[in-house]
């Protein structure tokens, strides 16, 4: 099978710092340069080089950590859906987090236009000792009609293997003509967030504290969270707009790196 | 169907059968705390989409896959159903709550209609998801796979009834009310699960999800989760 566009890299620790090997892109996806924003661990930004996905792409990604290295990832922009009238857009996307990794990987939000058909799976292989943290962004695009959800449907899976165990499948499926507006799915709301966090240095005493950490949110979003099946929490969030999920996103991800006993702040310098 | 079968069934979806569903509001009892569902009509509405959601890419789904997997004796699809049915409950109490039901259920299954083809999994994982001991019970006895599945969406819904009765509260009229209502949805739900892909399993409805989340925290509980 042919891609519209193809990504693979590794990362590896070298002298007490994590460097990328086998940087390897194909087609419409490229890879920029790390940037190390932190001295001793890269920043990856991936590139999509086209305007934004249509009809029939497809896109494959691959990132493997190995032990102890420590990546963030991100993308330069934001993943913009246009109408798909024959094939939906497809993108795949394996992370493989080594024993003691870190990976945090937020793309940019993903923007679904009139008629989009968008169908995402990403997978992720932990190990015990391994830290992973992701959040994901779903908003709908204005359509001519300047109304909101005129995307056809977005599927998003995301699977995380801890050891060959399935631990946390969260599955994602907004379909426009289905009952969105409903308090069981959107209730009003247009913009949805998926947080989730896992890692050792996730204790029962950190998620207490976290618990209090939560307790105030704005008003102005509808935010939920639980304890995984294995050390870690997800959190979900409906929101008006892209920036009230960023600004959870931002709180909680600096809650976990003070937990794991750092304390820079993150910041991604893409403005 | 037989007679004997009939009554098999009747007596599985039963709302009183001991599974200790009747404990689960499945996340409803924080729409029943922030009034959002405070009437015959606002459960009703959010119950049409529960059966057209949860019920229908959830538990509908796998009490199918299931079925289908006891008949060709596939226990290695078993158990992947099994485990992806509880990594997709991303509510910790919803996840507990599902294992504590499942497992009641198993025991109760085991000791009234013979079910032992469970025993092995159960052994392994320790935990057994409620929508696959009904599709062994469904096959046990007999019944075909449709009727099965309908049997166990009617179940459910059944327990949703009963559990608004107490929680909103709601009269026993309406609740009988509410379940002829919902009868042409889960007719129509069984025909839609016939249909599905393996893959649409589990397709979640998001706001069900965070209210599942929230439920941990409300203030007053009448329900576990």
């Amino acid at each position: 099978m042919s891609w519209t566009g193809r990504l693979r890299c590794t990362a590896v620790v070298k002298n007490g710092r994590t460097v990328i090997l086998d940087n390897y892109s194909e087609g419409a996806l490229k890879l920029m340069r790390p940037v190390y924003l932190d001295p001793a661990h890269p920043t990856l930004y991936l590139v999509h080089v086209g305007g934004g996905y249509v009809d029939g792409d497809s896109y494959d990604m691959e990132i493997f950590l190995e032990p102890s290295a420590r990546l963030m990832v991100t993308t330069q922009s934001a993943a913009k859906i246009y109408k798909t009238p024959s094939t939906p857009v497809r993108q795949y996307t394996r992370l493989s987090l080594g024993e003691q990794s870190v990976l945090e990987y937020f793309p940019d939000p993903t923007i679904a236009y009139e008629h989009a058909r968008f169908y995402q799976e990403t997978t992720v292989y932990i190990t015990p000792s391994s830290t992973f943290v992701y959040g994901e962004i779903i908003t709908p695009g204005w359509s001519e009609s300047g109304e909101l959800f005129r995307y056809d449907w977005i599927r998003s899976k995301l699977k995380v293997y801890q050891d060959e165990a399935l631990v946390l499948f969260d599955h994602l499926y907004l379909d426009s003509r289905q009952h969105l507006t409903s308090m069981l799915q959107l209730g009003g709301y247009t913009h949805v967030g998926s947080f989730v966090a896992l890692s050792p240095f996730i204790t029962k005493e950190v998620l207490e504290q976290f618990n209090q950490f939560m307790e105030e949110m704005p008003k102005e979003v509808r935010c939920g969270f639980s304890a995984a099946a294995v050390p870690g929490f997800s959190v979900r969030i409906l929101a008006y707009e892209t920036s009230a999920i960023e600004a959870i996103f931002q709180r909680v991800q600096q809650f976990i790196r003070q937990q794991c006993g750092e304390k820079a702040p993150v910041c991604w310098r893409k403005y | 169907m037989t007679d004997q079968q009939l009554l098999w069934l009747l007596q599985l979806s039963d709302s009183n059968f001991p599974s200790g569903a009747f404990s689960h509001s499945f996340g409803f009892e924080t729409y029943m705390y922030h009034e959002q569902i405070r009437d015959a009509k606002t459960f009703g509405d959010a119950l049409v989409v529960y059966i057209q959601t949860q019920l229908t890419y959830t538990e509908g789904l796998a009490c199918r896959i299931a079925y289908e997997q006891l008949e060709v004796d596939r226990m290695e699809g078993l158990r992947r159903l099994n485990d992806t049915l509880f990594a997709l409950c991303l509510a910790k109490e919803t996840r507990e709550g599902t294992r504590m039901i499942g497992g009641r259920l198993w025991k109760l299954c085991r000791d009234i209609y013979g079910v032992d083809e469970l025993d092995e999994i159960v052994q392994t994982t320790r935990s057994i998801h409620p929508a696959i001991v009904f599709a062994a019970v469904g096959r046990k006895i007999g019944a075909a796979k449709q009727t099965t599945v309908l049997t166990y969406l009617f179940a459910s819904v059944q327990t949703m009834v009963q559990n608004a009765v107490r929680g909103i509260p709601l009269g026993q009229t309406d609740g009988q009310k509410l379940l002829v209502m919902a009868q042409p949805y889960l007719i129509h739900a069984a025909s839609i699960i016939e249909t599905l892909d393996e893959e649409e399993l589990g397709a979640a409805a998001v706001g069900l999800e965070i209210a599942q989340m929230q439920h941990e925290r409300l203030p007053v509980r009448l329900f576990m989760s």
